[in-house]
Protein backbone atom coordinates (compact mmCIF):
# COMPACT_ATOMS: atom_id res chain seq x y z
CA UNK A 1 0.00 0.00 0.00
CA UNK A 2 2.98 2.51 0.94
CA UNK A 3 4.42 1.40 -2.47
CA UNK A 4 1.22 2.38 -4.02
CA UNK A 5 0.94 5.55 -2.15
CA UNK A 6 4.53 6.71 -3.33
CA UNK A 7 4.24 6.31 -6.54
CA UNK A 8 0.55 8.40 -7.12
CA UNK A 9 1.49 11.01 -4.76
CA UNK A 10 3.79 13.32 -7.39
CA UNK A 11 4.66 16.60 -6.84
CA UNK A 12 4.87 19.24 -9.58
CA UNK A 13 8.64 19.28 -9.14
CA UNK A 14 8.96 15.87 -9.23
CA UNK A 15 6.84 15.42 -11.96
CA UNK A 16 9.06 17.97 -14.12
CA UNK A 17 12.26 16.57 -12.85
CA UNK A 18 10.73 12.58 -14.56
CA UNK A 19 9.65 14.38 -18.04
CA UNK A 20 13.74 15.91 -17.91
CA UNK A 21 14.63 12.20 -17.25
CA UNK A 22 11.96 10.89 -20.09
CA UNK A 23 13.61 13.02 -22.35
CA UNK A 24 17.18 12.67 -21.69
CA UNK A 25 16.53 8.76 -22.45
CA UNK A 26 14.60 9.00 -25.32
CA UNK A 27 17.72 10.85 -26.61
CA UNK A 28 19.74 8.09 -24.73
CA UNK A 29 17.82 5.98 -27.43
CA UNK A 30 18.72 7.71 -30.50
CA UNK A 31 21.93 8.18 -29.63
CA UNK A 32 22.78 4.72 -28.96
CA UNK A 33 20.43 3.46 -32.26
CA UNK A 34 23.08 5.88 -34.25
CA UNK A 35 25.71 4.51 -33.03
CA UNK A 36 24.52 1.06 -33.43
CA UNK A 37 23.99 2.03 -37.06
CA UNK A 38 26.81 3.84 -37.99
CA UNK A 39 29.41 1.28 -36.28
CA UNK A 40 31.72 0.03 -38.21
CA UNK A 41 31.99 -4.23 -38.14
CA UNK A 42 35.37 -5.79 -38.23
CA UNK A 43 35.13 -6.23 -41.39
CA UNK A 44 34.40 -3.11 -42.20
CA UNK A 45 30.79 -2.79 -42.98
CA UNK A 46 28.17 -0.87 -41.51
CA UNK A 47 24.75 -2.49 -40.44
CA UNK A 48 21.99 -1.73 -43.25
CA UNK A 49 18.80 -0.46 -41.75
CA UNK A 50 16.91 -3.02 -43.33
CA UNK A 51 13.03 -4.42 -42.31
CA UNK A 52 15.09 -6.89 -40.02
CA UNK A 53 17.05 -3.93 -38.17
CA UNK A 54 13.81 -2.11 -37.81
CA UNK A 55 12.31 -4.74 -36.20
CA UNK A 56 14.97 -4.91 -33.90
CA UNK A 57 14.87 -1.58 -32.78
CA UNK A 58 11.36 -1.47 -32.57
CA UNK A 59 11.64 -4.01 -30.22
CA UNK A 60 14.24 -2.78 -28.49
CA UNK A 61 12.16 0.41 -27.76
CA UNK A 62 9.38 -1.80 -26.32
CA UNK A 63 11.14 -3.54 -24.10
CA UNK A 64 12.77 -0.72 -22.67
CA UNK A 65 9.44 1.26 -22.35
CA UNK A 66 8.21 -1.88 -20.40
CA UNK A 67 10.51 -2.27 -18.20
CA UNK A 68 9.82 1.18 -17.27
CA UNK A 69 7.21 0.15 -14.69
CA UNK A 70 9.93 -0.73 -12.70
CA UNK A 71 10.10 2.95 -11.72
CA UNK A 72 6.42 3.28 -12.10
CA UNK A 73 3.27 3.13 -14.29
CA UNK A 74 3.83 5.47 -17.25
CA UNK A 75 1.83 6.84 -20.21
CA UNK A 76 4.66 5.34 -23.03
CA UNK A 77 4.13 1.76 -20.34
CA UNK A 78 0.57 1.78 -21.03
CA UNK A 79 0.99 2.58 -24.79
CA UNK A 80 2.80 -0.42 -24.93
CA UNK A 81 0.76 -2.44 -23.70
CA UNK A 82 -2.28 -1.59 -25.54
CA UNK A 83 -0.58 -1.97 -28.58
CA UNK A 84 0.81 -5.42 -27.59
CA UNK A 85 -2.72 -6.72 -26.82
CA UNK A 86 -3.59 -5.14 -29.81
CA UNK A 87 -1.73 -6.49 -32.17
CA UNK A 88 -2.25 -10.23 -29.93
CA UNK A 89 -5.85 -9.51 -30.54
CA UNK A 90 -5.23 -8.87 -34.21
CA UNK A 91 -3.47 -12.28 -35.26
CA UNK A 92 -5.84 -14.06 -33.37
CA UNK A 93 -8.78 -12.85 -34.87
CA UNK A 94 -6.80 -13.25 -38.38
CA UNK A 95 -5.38 -17.13 -37.53
CA UNK A 96 -9.28 -18.30 -36.08
CA UNK A 97 -10.25 -17.25 -39.53
CA UNK A 98 -7.70 -18.76 -41.30
CA UNK A 99 -7.20 -21.88 -39.72
CA UNK A 100 -10.47 -22.51 -37.98
CA UNK A 101 -13.87 -20.42 -39.50
CA UNK A 102 -12.44 -20.32 -43.28
CA UNK A 103 -11.66 -24.13 -43.80
CA UNK A 104 -14.19 -25.74 -41.92
CA UNK A 105 -17.43 -23.66 -42.24
CA UNK A 106 -16.87 -20.87 -44.98
CA UNK A 107 -15.46 -23.07 -47.76
CA UNK A 108 -17.42 -26.53 -47.45
CA UNK A 109 -20.70 -24.42 -47.39
CA UNK A 110 -19.70 -21.51 -49.96
CA UNK A 111 -17.46 -23.02 -51.85
CA UNK A 112 -18.57 -27.02 -52.25
CA UNK A 113 -17.07 -29.24 -54.99
CA UNK A 114 -20.75 -30.52 -55.71
CA UNK A 115 -24.14 -29.95 -53.96
CA UNK A 116 -24.29 -33.77 -52.99
CA UNK A 117 -20.71 -32.58 -50.75
CA UNK A 118 -22.90 -29.28 -49.73
CA UNK A 119 -25.96 -30.97 -48.10
CA UNK A 120 -23.44 -33.76 -46.92
CA UNK A 121 -21.01 -30.91 -45.29
CA UNK A 122 -24.37 -28.94 -44.07
CA UNK A 123 -26.02 -32.08 -42.22
CA UNK A 124 -22.68 -32.18 -40.22
CA UNK A 125 -21.98 -28.67 -39.57
CA UNK A 126 -25.59 -27.44 -38.93
CA UNK A 127 -25.86 -28.11 -35.26
CA UNK A 128 -22.55 -26.94 -34.04
CA UNK A 129 -23.00 -23.73 -36.64
CA UNK A 130 -26.34 -23.30 -34.90
CA UNK A 131 -25.10 -23.59 -30.86
CA UNK A 132 -22.11 -20.94 -31.74
CA UNK A 133 -24.80 -18.69 -33.41
CA UNK A 134 -26.97 -19.04 -30.18
CA UNK A 135 -24.04 -17.51 -28.25
CA UNK A 136 -23.76 -14.59 -29.89
CA UNK A 137 -26.94 -13.60 -29.02
CA UNK A 138 -25.73 -12.91 -25.81
CA UNK A 139 -25.16 -9.22 -27.69
CA UNK A 140 -28.40 -8.46 -27.29
CA UNK A 141 -30.45 -8.24 -24.00
CA UNK A 142 -34.00 -9.29 -24.92
CA UNK A 143 -32.60 -12.60 -26.77
CA UNK A 144 -29.47 -13.59 -25.10
CA UNK A 145 -31.56 -16.32 -22.90
CA UNK A 146 -30.73 -18.29 -26.00
CA UNK A 147 -27.12 -18.70 -25.58
CA UNK A 148 -27.86 -20.60 -22.48
CA UNK A 149 -28.78 -23.86 -24.74
CA UNK A 150 -25.61 -23.56 -25.80
CA UNK A 151 -24.00 -22.77 -22.70
CA UNK A 152 -26.03 -25.99 -21.11
CA UNK A 153 -24.47 -28.21 -23.50
CA UNK A 154 -21.13 -27.35 -23.52
CA UNK A 155 -20.81 -27.20 -19.68
CA UNK A 156 -22.94 -31.11 -19.67
CA UNK A 157 -20.69 -32.19 -21.74
CA UNK A 158 -17.83 -30.96 -20.22
CA UNK A 159 -18.56 -31.96 -16.57
CA UNK A 160 -19.66 -35.45 -17.93
CA UNK A 161 -16.25 -36.35 -19.62
CA UNK A 162 -13.87 -34.41 -16.51
CA UNK A 163 -15.68 -36.44 -14.46
CA UNK A 164 -14.31 -39.57 -15.38
CA UNK A 165 -11.23 -38.43 -16.68
CA UNK A 166 -9.98 -36.57 -13.77
CA UNK A 167 -10.88 -39.17 -11.68
CA UNK A 168 -8.61 -41.98 -13.57
CA UNK A 169 -5.86 -39.31 -14.83
CA UNK A 170 -5.41 -37.92 -11.53
CA UNK A 171 -6.45 -39.61 -8.57
CA UNK A 172 -6.40 -43.13 -9.34
CA UNK A 173 -3.07 -43.49 -11.33
CA UNK A 174 -1.67 -41.07 -8.62
CA UNK A 175 -2.59 -43.24 -5.84
CA UNK A 176 -1.55 -46.27 -7.85
CA UNK A 177 1.66 -44.34 -7.90
CA UNK A 178 1.56 -43.55 -4.55
CA UNK A 179 1.53 -46.71 -2.98
CA UNK A 180 4.57 -48.71 -5.20
CA UNK A 181 6.42 -51.34 -3.35
CA UNK A 182 9.37 -49.91 -1.77
CA UNK A 183 12.25 -51.47 -4.06
CA UNK A 184 10.61 -49.62 -7.01
CA UNK A 185 13.03 -47.28 -8.91
CA UNK A 186 16.31 -49.41 -7.35
CA UNK A 187 18.75 -50.15 -10.36
CA UNK A 188 22.00 -51.16 -10.67
CA UNK A 189 24.94 -48.51 -9.59
CA UNK A 190 26.14 -47.33 -6.56
CA UNK A 191 24.09 -48.64 -3.17
CA UNK A 192 23.61 -44.92 -2.14
CA UNK A 193 22.11 -43.53 -4.98
CA UNK A 194 20.09 -46.54 -7.18
CA UNK A 195 19.31 -48.22 -3.03
CA UNK A 196 18.90 -46.13 -0.41
CA UNK A 197 17.29 -42.89 -2.29
CA UNK A 198 14.52 -44.02 -4.21
CA UNK A 199 13.72 -46.63 -1.20
CA UNK A 200 13.73 -42.99 0.65
CA UNK A 201 12.22 -41.34 -1.77
CA UNK A 202 8.81 -43.73 -2.05
CA UNK A 203 8.73 -43.33 2.19
CA UNK A 204 8.87 -39.07 1.90
CA UNK A 205 6.13 -39.95 -0.78
CA UNK A 206 4.04 -41.73 1.14
CA UNK A 207 4.02 -40.14 4.21
CA UNK A 208 4.03 -36.74 2.88
CA UNK A 209 0.49 -37.91 0.81
CA UNK A 210 -0.62 -39.06 3.87
CA UNK A 211 0.24 -36.56 6.43
CA UNK A 212 -0.98 -33.72 4.24
CA UNK A 213 -4.06 -35.81 3.63
CA UNK A 214 -4.75 -35.37 7.13
CA UNK A 215 -3.94 -31.88 7.38
CA UNK A 216 -6.79 -31.13 5.19
CA UNK A 217 -9.25 -34.05 7.38
CA UNK A 218 -10.93 -31.26 9.45
CA UNK A 219 -13.41 -34.06 11.17
CA UNK A 220 -11.05 -34.10 13.58
CA UNK A 221 -9.83 -31.58 16.00
CA UNK A 222 -6.11 -31.31 15.44
CA UNK A 223 -4.77 -32.18 18.63
CA UNK A 224 -1.78 -34.53 20.05
CA UNK A 225 -0.95 -37.24 17.88
CA UNK A 226 -3.23 -35.99 15.30
CA UNK A 227 -1.91 -32.43 15.43
CA UNK A 228 1.68 -33.73 15.24
CA UNK A 229 0.68 -35.67 12.13
CA UNK A 230 -1.20 -32.50 10.93
CA UNK A 231 2.21 -30.44 11.48
CA UNK A 232 4.20 -32.33 9.35
CA UNK A 233 1.71 -32.08 7.10
CA UNK A 234 2.21 -28.68 6.98
CA UNK A 235 5.88 -28.93 6.44
CA UNK A 236 5.52 -31.10 3.29
CA UNK A 237 3.50 -28.74 2.28
CA UNK A 238 5.79 -25.44 3.20
CA UNK A 239 8.42 -27.30 0.63
CA UNK A 240 5.63 -27.83 -1.72
CA UNK A 241 5.38 -24.20 -1.82
CA UNK A 242 9.06 -23.31 -1.56
CA UNK A 243 9.59 -25.58 -4.42
CA UNK A 244 7.17 -23.84 -6.29
CA UNK A 245 8.30 -20.76 -6.21
CA UNK A 246 11.54 -21.35 -6.87
CA UNK A 247 10.76 -22.55 -10.08
CA UNK A 248 8.78 -19.10 -10.63
CA UNK A 249 11.59 -17.14 -9.87
CA UNK A 250 13.84 -19.38 -12.14
CA UNK A 251 11.14 -19.00 -15.31
CA UNK A 252 10.96 -15.05 -14.27
CA UNK A 253 14.41 -14.87 -14.34
CA UNK A 254 14.97 -16.81 -17.33
CA UNK A 255 12.66 -13.80 -19.01
CA UNK A 256 14.73 -11.43 -18.05
CA UNK A 257 17.98 -12.89 -18.75
CA UNK A 258 16.83 -13.73 -22.20
CA UNK A 259 15.47 -9.66 -22.78
CA UNK A 260 18.83 -8.49 -21.78
CA UNK A 261 20.23 -10.26 -23.53
CA UNK A 262 18.32 -9.42 -26.99
CA UNK A 263 18.87 -5.78 -25.48
CA UNK A 264 23.13 -6.31 -25.74
CA UNK A 265 23.16 -9.01 -28.64
CA UNK A 266 20.77 -8.49 -30.85
CA UNK A 267 20.14 -4.66 -30.83
CA UNK A 268 23.71 -3.00 -29.32
CA UNK A 269 25.62 -6.23 -30.61
CA UNK A 270 28.34 -5.69 -27.66
CA UNK A 271 27.70 -9.42 -26.70
CA UNK A 272 26.39 -12.94 -28.36
CA UNK B 1 -5.67 17.26 1.21
CA UNK B 2 -2.11 16.89 1.45
CA UNK B 3 -0.22 13.97 0.10
CA UNK B 4 1.01 11.20 1.71
CA UNK B 5 4.67 11.33 2.68
CA UNK B 6 6.35 9.07 0.43
CA UNK B 7 8.12 6.12 1.32
CA UNK B 8 11.68 6.72 0.08
CA UNK B 9 13.41 3.47 1.59
CA UNK B 10 11.63 1.29 0.58
CA UNK B 11 11.33 2.31 -2.64
CA UNK B 12 14.89 2.34 -2.59
CA UNK B 13 15.58 -0.92 -1.40
CA UNK B 14 13.56 -2.07 -4.41
CA UNK B 15 15.63 0.05 -6.88
CA UNK B 16 18.95 -1.26 -5.26
CA UNK B 17 17.68 -4.83 -5.88
CA UNK B 18 16.53 -4.47 -9.42
CA UNK B 19 19.95 -2.69 -9.74
CA UNK B 20 21.91 -5.74 -8.55
CA UNK B 21 20.10 -8.21 -10.39
CA UNK B 22 20.07 -6.05 -13.57
CA UNK B 23 24.36 -6.37 -12.74
CA UNK B 24 24.28 -10.06 -12.08
CA UNK B 25 22.48 -10.78 -15.52
CA UNK B 26 25.07 -8.32 -17.47
CA UNK B 27 28.33 -9.13 -16.50
CA UNK B 28 28.13 -12.74 -17.15
CA UNK B 29 26.46 -11.94 -20.81
CA UNK B 30 29.46 -9.56 -20.92
CA UNK B 31 31.90 -11.62 -19.99
CA UNK B 32 30.57 -14.65 -21.82
CA UNK B 33 31.49 -16.39 -19.14
CA UNK B 34 31.93 -20.75 -19.40
CA UNK B 35 28.84 -22.66 -18.16
CA UNK B 36 29.94 -26.17 -17.04
CA UNK B 37 26.80 -28.34 -15.77
CA UNK B 38 26.20 -32.10 -15.86
CA UNK B 39 23.21 -32.96 -17.85
CA UNK B 40 19.86 -33.92 -15.14
CA UNK B 41 18.12 -37.20 -15.47
CA UNK B 42 14.91 -35.90 -16.74
CA UNK B 43 16.14 -34.86 -20.20
CA UNK B 44 18.26 -37.64 -20.74
CA UNK B 45 15.73 -40.21 -20.54
CA UNK B 46 14.03 -38.05 -23.32
CA UNK B 47 16.72 -38.56 -25.02
CA UNK B 48 17.14 -42.02 -24.52
CA UNK B 49 13.48 -42.72 -25.85
CA UNK B 50 14.10 -40.29 -29.10
CA UNK B 51 16.92 -42.52 -29.97
CA UNK B 52 15.41 -45.57 -30.03
CA UNK B 53 12.67 -44.26 -32.35
CA UNK B 54 12.95 -46.14 -35.52
CA UNK B 55 13.75 -43.66 -38.70
CA UNK B 56 10.44 -42.49 -40.03
CA UNK B 57 8.43 -42.67 -36.17
CA UNK B 58 5.81 -39.42 -36.34
CA UNK B 59 6.89 -37.06 -33.16
CA UNK B 60 4.25 -34.67 -32.68
CA UNK B 61 5.44 -31.41 -31.63
CA UNK B 62 2.58 -28.80 -29.77
CA UNK B 63 3.65 -25.50 -29.35
CA UNK B 64 1.38 -24.65 -26.68
CA UNK B 65 3.11 -20.96 -26.13
CA UNK B 66 3.47 -17.52 -27.35
CA UNK B 67 6.90 -14.98 -27.57
CA UNK B 68 6.59 -14.35 -23.77
CA UNK B 69 7.86 -17.24 -23.06
CA UNK B 70 10.37 -17.97 -25.76
CA UNK B 71 13.58 -17.80 -23.53
CA UNK B 72 12.90 -21.04 -22.31
CA UNK B 73 10.54 -23.03 -24.83
CA UNK B 74 12.45 -21.58 -27.77
CA UNK B 75 15.41 -23.34 -27.29
CA UNK B 76 14.36 -26.73 -26.09
CA UNK B 77 12.11 -26.81 -29.55
CA UNK B 78 15.30 -26.27 -31.67
CA UNK B 79 17.26 -28.64 -30.17
CA UNK B 80 13.92 -31.50 -30.10
CA UNK B 81 13.76 -30.53 -33.72
CA UNK B 82 17.55 -30.85 -34.40
CA UNK B 83 17.23 -34.25 -33.03
CA UNK B 84 14.19 -35.36 -34.69
CA UNK B 85 15.40 -34.34 -37.87
CA UNK B 86 19.32 -36.19 -36.80
CA UNK B 87 17.07 -39.27 -36.03
CA UNK B 88 15.17 -39.34 -39.64
CA UNK B 89 11.88 -38.85 -37.33
CA UNK B 90 8.81 -36.31 -38.97
CA UNK B 91 8.20 -34.01 -36.89
CA UNK B 92 4.41 -32.70 -37.11
CA UNK B 93 3.97 -29.35 -35.30
CA UNK B 94 0.60 -28.06 -33.65
CA UNK B 95 -0.55 -25.59 -31.09
CA UNK B 96 -3.16 -24.98 -28.66
CA UNK B 97 -2.44 -21.27 -28.61
CA UNK B 98 -2.86 -18.91 -31.67
CA UNK B 99 0.74 -17.06 -30.82
CA UNK B 100 2.36 -20.45 -31.16
CA UNK B 101 1.91 -20.59 -34.56
CA UNK B 102 4.63 -18.03 -34.98
CA UNK B 103 6.84 -20.06 -33.22
CA UNK B 104 6.63 -23.71 -34.85
CA UNK B 105 6.96 -21.80 -38.11
CA UNK B 106 10.19 -19.82 -36.90
CA UNK B 107 11.59 -22.69 -35.32
CA UNK B 108 11.27 -25.13 -37.86
CA UNK B 109 12.20 -22.55 -40.73
CA UNK B 110 15.79 -22.11 -38.51
CA UNK B 111 16.39 -26.06 -38.47
CA UNK B 112 14.45 -27.59 -40.89
CA UNK B 113 16.66 -25.45 -44.00
CA UNK B 114 19.44 -26.59 -42.05
CA UNK B 115 19.01 -30.53 -42.66
CA UNK B 116 16.94 -29.91 -46.23
CA UNK B 117 13.91 -31.08 -44.95
CA UNK B 118 11.06 -30.33 -46.94
CA UNK B 119 7.46 -28.80 -45.76
CA UNK B 120 4.75 -32.07 -46.05
CA UNK B 121 7.13 -34.44 -46.77
CA UNK B 122 9.72 -34.45 -43.79
CA UNK B 123 7.68 -32.79 -41.05
CA UNK B 124 3.91 -30.99 -41.20
CA UNK B 125 2.94 -28.11 -39.63
CA UNK B 126 -0.72 -28.12 -39.15
CA UNK B 127 -0.71 -24.58 -36.98
CA UNK B 128 -3.51 -23.62 -34.48
CA UNK B 129 -7.32 -24.62 -33.93
CA UNK B 130 -9.21 -23.41 -31.28
CA UNK B 131 -11.03 -26.13 -29.16
CA UNK B 132 -8.29 -27.34 -26.01
CA UNK B 133 -9.95 -30.46 -24.89
CA UNK B 134 -12.15 -30.85 -28.18
CA UNK B 135 -9.40 -30.13 -30.29
CA UNK B 136 -6.87 -32.86 -28.64
CA UNK B 137 -10.26 -35.33 -28.58
CA UNK B 138 -10.62 -34.60 -31.90
CA UNK B 139 -7.13 -35.57 -33.50
CA UNK B 140 -7.64 -38.64 -31.41
CA UNK B 141 -10.60 -39.82 -33.16
CA UNK B 142 -9.16 -38.53 -36.61
CA UNK B 143 -6.55 -36.13 -36.78
CA UNK B 144 -7.05 -35.20 -40.33
CA UNK B 145 -10.71 -34.00 -40.29
CA UNK B 146 -9.04 -32.21 -37.12
CA UNK B 147 -6.70 -30.35 -39.71
CA UNK B 148 -7.60 -30.76 -43.12
CA UNK B 149 -5.49 -27.85 -44.13
CA UNK B 150 -1.67 -27.26 -42.82
CA UNK B 151 -0.68 -23.72 -42.19
CA UNK B 152 0.00 -23.29 -45.57
CA UNK B 153 -2.93 -24.91 -47.30
CA UNK B 154 -1.81 -27.96 -47.82
CA UNK B 155 -4.37 -31.38 -47.99
CA UNK B 156 -3.48 -33.41 -44.83
CA UNK B 157 -5.56 -35.87 -46.68
CA UNK B 158 -2.80 -36.36 -48.95
CA UNK B 159 0.64 -35.28 -46.81
CA UNK B 160 3.35 -37.48 -47.78
CA UNK B 161 4.81 -36.72 -43.81
CA UNK B 162 1.39 -37.79 -42.77
CA UNK B 163 1.40 -41.20 -44.05
CA UNK B 164 0.14 -44.02 -41.76
CA UNK B 165 -0.91 -41.28 -39.24
CA UNK B 166 -4.92 -41.07 -38.45
CA UNK B 167 -5.43 -40.72 -35.19
CA UNK B 168 -2.94 -39.78 -31.91
CA UNK B 169 -2.71 -43.61 -31.22
CA UNK B 170 -0.52 -43.61 -34.50
CA UNK B 171 1.72 -41.01 -33.24
CA UNK B 172 5.30 -42.56 -31.55
CA UNK B 173 6.35 -39.96 -29.27
CA UNK B 174 4.00 -36.35 -28.42
CA UNK B 175 6.16 -33.25 -26.93
CA UNK B 176 4.15 -30.64 -24.93
CA UNK B 177 6.14 -27.31 -24.73
CA UNK B 178 3.78 -25.55 -22.32
CA UNK B 179 3.59 -22.24 -21.21
CA UNK B 180 0.40 -23.12 -18.99
CA UNK B 181 -1.35 -25.78 -18.22
CA UNK B 182 -1.89 -28.03 -21.39
CA UNK B 183 0.37 -30.38 -20.21
CA UNK B 184 -2.51 -31.87 -17.84
CA UNK B 185 -4.87 -31.53 -20.96
CA UNK B 186 -2.30 -33.55 -22.83
CA UNK B 187 -2.04 -36.27 -20.16
CA UNK B 188 -6.05 -36.54 -19.65
CA UNK B 189 -7.34 -36.38 -22.65
CA UNK B 190 -4.29 -37.24 -25.18
CA UNK B 191 -2.34 -39.70 -23.48
CA UNK B 192 -4.09 -41.68 -20.85
CA UNK B 193 -7.12 -41.70 -23.80
CA UNK B 194 -4.85 -43.00 -26.82
CA UNK B 195 -2.06 -44.73 -25.42
CA UNK B 196 0.97 -42.81 -26.57
CA UNK B 197 4.16 -41.68 -25.02
CA UNK B 198 4.25 -38.23 -23.96
CA UNK B 199 7.05 -35.55 -22.83
CA UNK B 200 6.11 -32.45 -20.93
CA UNK B 201 9.03 -29.25 -21.94
CA UNK B 202 7.37 -26.82 -20.02
CA UNK B 203 8.34 -23.58 -18.30
CA UNK B 204 9.99 -22.84 -15.05
CA UNK B 205 6.36 -22.27 -13.66
CA UNK B 206 4.82 -24.87 -14.89
CA UNK B 207 7.21 -27.53 -13.87
CA UNK B 208 6.08 -28.70 -10.36
CA UNK B 209 3.05 -29.67 -11.27
CA UNK B 210 4.37 -32.32 -13.92
CA UNK B 211 6.31 -34.13 -11.48
CA UNK B 212 3.71 -36.31 -10.13
CA UNK B 213 2.84 -37.23 -13.96
CA UNK B 214 6.56 -38.30 -13.79
CA UNK B 215 6.35 -40.40 -10.69
CA UNK B 216 3.34 -42.05 -11.91
CA UNK B 217 5.03 -42.66 -15.27
CA UNK B 218 1.99 -40.77 -17.35
CA UNK B 219 5.01 -38.76 -18.88
CA UNK B 220 8.20 -40.42 -20.19
CA UNK B 221 10.16 -37.36 -19.15
CA UNK B 222 10.23 -33.78 -18.26
CA UNK B 223 12.50 -30.77 -19.43
CA UNK B 224 11.91 -28.31 -16.90
CA UNK B 225 12.36 -23.98 -17.98
CA UNK B 226 15.76 -22.89 -19.25
CA UNK B 227 17.84 -25.65 -17.18
CA UNK B 228 15.70 -28.44 -19.20
CA UNK B 229 16.94 -26.38 -22.47
CA UNK B 230 20.31 -26.54 -21.54
CA UNK B 231 20.48 -30.36 -20.28
CA UNK B 232 19.05 -31.13 -23.60
CA UNK B 233 21.76 -29.02 -25.43
CA UNK B 234 24.82 -30.49 -23.69
CA UNK B 235 23.43 -34.05 -24.68
CA UNK B 236 22.63 -33.68 -28.14
CA UNK B 237 26.39 -31.64 -27.86
CA UNK B 238 24.88 -28.30 -29.82
CA UNK B 239 25.21 -25.98 -27.29
CA UNK B 240 23.09 -22.98 -28.45
CA UNK B 241 20.97 -20.10 -26.62
CA UNK B 242 20.07 -21.49 -23.53
CA UNK B 243 23.99 -23.02 -22.49
CA UNK B 244 24.82 -19.54 -23.48
CA UNK B 245 22.45 -17.77 -20.96
CA UNK B 246 23.08 -20.25 -17.97
CA UNK B 247 26.31 -18.54 -16.50
CA UNK B 248 23.77 -15.54 -16.15
CA UNK B 249 21.21 -17.52 -14.52
CA UNK B 250 23.28 -19.19 -11.80
CA UNK B 251 24.43 -15.66 -10.93
CA UNK B 252 21.26 -14.44 -10.27
CA UNK B 253 20.69 -17.56 -8.50
CA UNK B 254 23.40 -16.88 -6.03
CA UNK B 255 22.50 -13.01 -5.28
CA UNK B 256 18.73 -14.02 -4.66
CA UNK B 257 20.17 -16.51 -2.42
CA UNK B 258 22.27 -14.25 -0.76
CA UNK B 259 19.64 -11.37 -0.73
CA UNK B 260 16.98 -14.09 0.88
CA UNK B 261 19.79 -15.31 3.29
CA UNK B 262 21.01 -11.60 4.43
CA UNK B 263 16.95 -10.75 4.72
CA UNK B 264 16.52 -13.92 7.17
CA UNK B 265 19.42 -12.78 8.95
CA UNK B 266 18.25 -9.52 9.41
CA UNK B 267 15.12 -10.28 10.82
CA UNK B 268 16.19 -12.84 13.26
CA UNK B 269 19.01 -10.33 14.70
CA UNK B 270 15.95 -7.68 14.35
CA UNK B 271 13.41 -10.08 15.90
CA UNK B 272 16.38 -10.54 19.15
CA UNK B 273 16.89 -7.20 19.43
CA UNK B 274 13.36 -6.57 20.44
CA UNK B 275 13.08 -3.93 17.36
CA UNK B 276 11.10 -6.77 14.42
CA UNK B 277 7.17 -7.12 15.02
CA UNK B 278 6.81 -11.41 15.13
Amino acid sequence: MSEQTSNTATSPTRRRGEVIVLVVLVAAFAVANYFVLTRKAEDGSRLELDRNMVGIIIAAGLTLIMYSFLYRDNPLFKVAENLYVGVAMGYEAILVWRQALRPQVVDPLFRPVSWHAFWYELAWRTVPIVLGLLLLTRLSKKHGWMSRYSYALFIGWAAGLAIFTETDSKILTQLQATLAPLQQGISDGPWFTHIVMPILGTIALLAGTVTVLFYFFFSVKHERSAGAISRVGIWFLMVAFGAMFGYTVMGRLALLIDRLDFLMADWLKISG
Amino acid sequence: MNPKPINWKAGATRHVIYALIAIAVIVPLLKKWPSSFTATPGPRRVYNFIEKLEPGSHVLLAFDYSPDSKAELYPMSVSLLDHCFRKGLIPIAMTHWPQGVGMARRAFDEVAAKHDKVAGEDYAVLGFKPGYVNLIINMGENLKSAFPEDLDGRSTETMPALEGVETLRDIDLAVDLAAGATVDAWVMYGSDRYDFPLVAAPTAVATPRCYPFVQSKQLVGLLGGLRGAADYEQILNVPGKATELMPAQTVTHLLLIVLILGANVRFIVRKLRGTEDA
